[in-house]
């Protein structure tokens, strides 16, 4: 075999082999090794006990010694061991790129009954050929119908590009109403747009276009089918307010004696049991929450029924109802979930109430928040819960913090690539509401990465913003101020601050019923719980499954331009293939022999 | 000031421990969270920047990993997991080898076999001047309180004579480190000038520091500080008995168990062995985050003491119980272990943190208050 004219390389396998003492249903490497092993290019099969992972110079040495040149890791997470082998690769003088990996968990390969798909990825790491090119799925007819779960600005896009086209769209949303964290923000970086006047028209639109089929309120259940006809099950959450006769007056909220954070300010507000979001929520009908309403709970109360205009509109019978549709593409833009600032002590977040995460100070900042955009001190109500309150003092001076939670490998090892951006914007924002307050940004490092990002630091490092290198160590409290210490490694000078407010840049994470999910879709995770696409580089919003396209934050974090034009993506993936009429079935569904002939192909 | 980049010095480094240099990006979380950390000093994020970039002569002037006694708040929290504490103690290695002009420093921190080689050479000289050279030979005949006849087996004046000797080669191999790490710190340090009459002022802070080492007080164990202090002052107790008063402490005669001789004995065997057991306990259970991580140097440091005052007792016992074989061997055991114990470890090794970490704190409070003063002018 001779490919791209360069010549085969001798190849040595490494598989990572997992203990297995409780039994579970996982993959035998020792069947992949008895497949693998007479293959051409196969030199050497080493699994884990075979190499000590610690001396890169005698591996280098072992790699010579049996004239290998590549080398291929097997097994889950694959790219720990990666460096190693890089290291003893060019020690060896072969090239670092000839280490491949071939991840199982990446791809989702966990069950025995996934052996087949794991030599499928063997076998193309041996050939250094990319699984997406060795595998050409055969096709299905297509249901022109398309579920999108998730209401955030990814799912909104998604709808109404799709729908704008004539298409069935079934759009779940669990949370009372769409926008999901845009509708939170208050203005958009680079542009300072105000992020309300970008999403509550197209939320409206959603809101009332014919061809979508709006399920706030709900959660998808099950899914089950094969690509271009899934069924799906949706659990529509008993409401108790008639959305068809609720004519949106907000007498019930008004009355409710039952008070609870809200969700939707990230808790620095009280909301009553019963209630929309916020008030430009689509669709703007008032939701019930069980878990809190007293009536439901007790049967005390009853107090929304008496004052509602609207005769029979609220209904405490209502049930939780199940229904069941049939698809053919499913959109998933299931979003984020924030880093809990809590699980970083140093900070203490939760500990000293003018320490406030991103979300909250966002909430504030907006002039439809919590203190209708008035920066004050968070104050407690006669129940003693810390909120941010309509009146109070200016803080006179805030520290932002980048980073919590994110480039830490005590966390989250990765960058979240919003925090930087959105921390400067929030700094633009306090100098531009209080002049006199001093504002401290104290970053590792600043990535303005995108289109005019690096233009809007400059601006705001001109508007006076203190913009100093070193992430902040710890924050305490000393005689009820809040004391900061950290290292302005430009400046050399130890900081030790006393500081009014404090704002944790918190970072992005997988939510934590992803796995949930993935497993109900087929589709597979990345160490970090981000859904995985088909191919990084060319395929970003596809997934191995038919029919399955992921989009926005869920497949990893990004800012509002990038999950806007991955939605956009996604659902010229849906328009495309029911114009066709048809869809790719699973890559994983096509035989171990036509891979390999594929392969043979490519050669 | 330029300074020229040394691309081999992370090699160089990688002799003396393992730990991951390239991994810190500089956040200064290590910097924040230390304790002793202080403006004009800062650490330990700062020999990160000297190592990655290979500048040496900054590193060889630095005193900070001095400053720093090992709490491990830094390592706790480093992002990188890059172990900033277990670098600090690193440098510190290292920096003892570029004070030491004789070069053998490097020798024992960096090779197993040197470090072994010469103990075995130097108790064999031990051995050989006590054991062979040494005319007299067993007395078993006794005194009159029942005691073994040392003196006359090893004839404290001579005994003394050659510990003297020993004595004055580590202390001026000792000093003359000294005198290098003061060239780097303060005389190469072109950017502040020391009048000689704060080096006057600032020797009784050094005389506290030596006597107390009360900067380990502000890192949050209390019970680090007190393990080291005890084994620290039960050391010099030793040290000083032996080195200045032998002639007072090897006697013939059975005192009487509150006579000072046994008293400071006592104390030192004591104190030596608590702090001792808390350190062995510590090395082996490694749940501190200054004991995860055990060197050679390190072992061979608590081994050889241990050894050094287990000997001293089975000595002590021997002699009170009129064993006079045994309580020549033992002597000359006990002394195999002590000599080459003191002249590796003093001036070339881990002991000599002795004299560095007080005159670390010293260099430092110097150094502090010209930079004060010189901003104030500014």
């Amino acid at each position: 075999m001779n490919r791209n004219n360069m010549p085969e390389k001798r190849t040595a396998i490494y598989f990572i082999d997992t203990t297995n003492e409780n039994n579970y249903d996982i993959i035998d490497n020792s069947e992949i090794i008895s497949y693998v092993q007479n293959k051409q290019l196969v030199a050497e099969i080493w699994r884990s006990g075979d190499i000590a992972m610690k001396d890169s110079e005698k591996m280098a040495g072992i790699i010579k010694n049996k004239n290998i040149q590549r080398i291929v890791i097997a097994g889950d997470s694959p790219g720990i061991h990666k460096s190693f082998f890089a290291r003893a690769m060019k020690l060896a003088g072969n090239m670092a790129e000839d280490v491949v990996l071939a991840g199982f968990r990446e791809h989702n390969i966990i069950k025995s009954s996934d052996i087949d798909f794991a030599k499928a990825i063997v076998y193309c790491a041996i050939n250094n050929v990319d699984y997406i090119k060795a595998t050409q799925p055969t096709t299905s007819s297509v249901n022109p119908e398309t579920l999108i779960i998730g209401g955030g600005i990814a799912g909104v896009q998604a709808s109404l590009e799709i729908a704008d086209a004539g298409n069935k769209v079934y759009l779940v949303e669990r949370t009372a109403t769409i926008g999901g964290y845009m509708a939170t923000f208050d203005k958009t970086f680079p542009t300072l747009d105000c992020a309300a006047c970008i999403l509550t028209p197209k939320m409206g639109e959603v809101g009332q276009h014919a061809n979508i089929d709006m399920m706030t309120y709900s959660e998808v259940k099950n899914i089950s089918g094969t690509p271009g006809n899934y069924k799906a099950t949706i659990l529509k959450k008993a409401k108790f307010v008639n959305p068809y006769t609720c004519i949106g007056c907000g007498t019930c909220s008004e009355k409710c004696p039952v008070k609870v954070k809200s969700e939707f300010d990230s808790g620095t507000t009280m909301r009553k049991s019963v209630y929309i979001p916020f008030p430009q929520a689509v669709p703007n009908k008032y939701v019930i929450d069980a878990d809190t309403c007293t009536y439901i709970l007790k049967q005390k109360c009853g107090v929304c029924a008496k004052v509602c205009p609207v005769p029979d509109c609220i209904n405490y019978e209502e049930k939780d109802e199940e229904i069941e549709i049939t698809v053919g593409n499913i959109i998933v833009a299931t979003g984020y979930k924030p880093f809990d600032a809590a699980r970083d002590e140093r900070y203490g977040y939760g500990k000293y109430p003018n320490v406030l995460t991103s979300l909250e100070f966002e909430r504030m900042v907006n002039a439809s928040g919590s203190t209708g955009g008035n920066i004050y001190f968070r104050t407690q109500d006669k129940k003693g819960n810390w909120l941010l309150q309509p009146d109070g003092e200016n803080p006179k001076s805030v520290a932002l913090i980048h980073c919590v939670g994110s480039r830490d490998e005590n966390f989250n090892k990765y960058c979240s690539k919003v925090c930087c951006m959105y921390s400067l914007k929030l700094a633009h924002l306090i100098v531009e509401k209080l002049p006199n307050t001093k504002v401290y940004e104290y970053y590792i490092d600043i990535r303005a990465f995108g289109k005019g990002y690096e233009e809007f630091y400059k601006r705001i490092d001109e508007e006076g913003v203190n913009i100093i290198r070193g992430r902040t160590a710890k924050v305490d409290e000393k005689d009820g101020k809040l004391h900061l210490r950290g290292e302005d490694i430009i400046g050399g000078n130890l900081i030790e601050q006393e500081i009014d407010m404090v704002v944790l840049a918190v970072g992005l994470e997988a939510r934590d019923d992803a796995k949930k999910l993935a497993d109900m879709l087929g589709i597979s995770q990345s160490d970090d719980g981000w859904f995985v696409e088909a191919d990084y580089i060319s395929d970003p919003t596809a997934t191995l499954n038919g029919g399955i396209s992921i989009a926005g934050v869920c497949q990893g974090p990004k800012d509002i331009p990038d999950t806007v034009a991955q939605a956009s993506a996604t659902a010229s993936r849906v328009i495309q293939s029911i114009m066709q009429g048809k869809i790719n079935n699973n890559r994983k569904d096509i035989s171990l022999s036509d891979i390999e002939q594929n392969i043979l192909k490519l050669s | 000031m330029i300074e020229r980049v040394d691309a081999n010095l992370v090699t160089e480094f990688e002799k003396f421990g393992k730990s991951n240099w390239n991994d810190c990006f500089h956040c200064g979380n290590c910097t924040g969270a230390c304790p002793l950390t202080e403006q004009h000093f800062l650490f330990p994020r700062k020999s990160y920047n000297e190592i990655q970039m290979g500048l040496k002569d900054s590193l060889a002037s630095s005193i900070e990993p001095w400053l720093c006694y090992y709490c491990g708040d830094c390592s706790e929290k480093c992002p990188r997991d890059a172990n900033p504490a277990e670098t600090m103690m690193i440098l510190r290695r290292y920096l003892t080898s570029v004070y030491d002009w004789t070069g053998l420093s490097k020798k024992f921190y960096t090779s197993h076999w040197w470090e072994y080689i010469a103990i075995l050479f130097i108790g064999a000289i031990v051995t050989l001047l006590l054991g062979v050279i040494n005319p007299n030979g067993i007395v078993t005949e006794l005194n009159s309180n029942g005691g073994v006849k040392i003196n006359e087996m090893f004839p404290v004046h001579w005994v003394h004579i050659g510990d003297t000797i020993m004595a004055l080669t580590i202390g001026i191999l000792l000093v003359s480190n000294l005198f290098r790490m003061w060239y780097f710190v303060i005389l190469r340090d072109k950017s502040v000038k020391i009048p000689i009459s704060a080096y006057i002022k600032g020797v009784k802070e050094l005389a506290i520091h030596f006597a107390t080492q009360k900067r380990f007080n502000k890192c949050d164990d209390k019970k680090y500080w007190g393990a080291h202090w005890i084994l620290m002052t039960a050391y010099s107790t030793m040290l000083v008995i032996i080195i200045f008063f032998l002639p007072w402490f090897q006697t013939e005669d059975i005192n009487a168990w509150y006579h000072p001789q046994r008293l400071f004995g006592y104390y030192a065997t004591f104190g030596l062995f608590l702090g001792l057991i808390y350190f062995f306990i510590g090395r082996i259970k490694k749940e501190r985050q200054m004991f995860k991580y055990s060197h050679l140097s390190d072992w061979l440091f608590i081994i050889l003491l241990f050894l050094s005052t287990l000997t001293g007792i089975l000595l002590h016992i021997f002699r009170l119980s009129g064993l006079a074989a045994e309580t020549y061997y033992m002597y000359i055991i006990h002394m195999a272990i002590l000599v080459p114990m003191l002249v590796i470890e003093v001036p070339f090794s881990k002991w000599s943190h002795l004299a560095y970490r007080p005159f670390t704190v010293y260099f430092s409070l110097l150094k502090k208050s010209a930079l004060i003063k010189k901003n104030t002018k500014n």
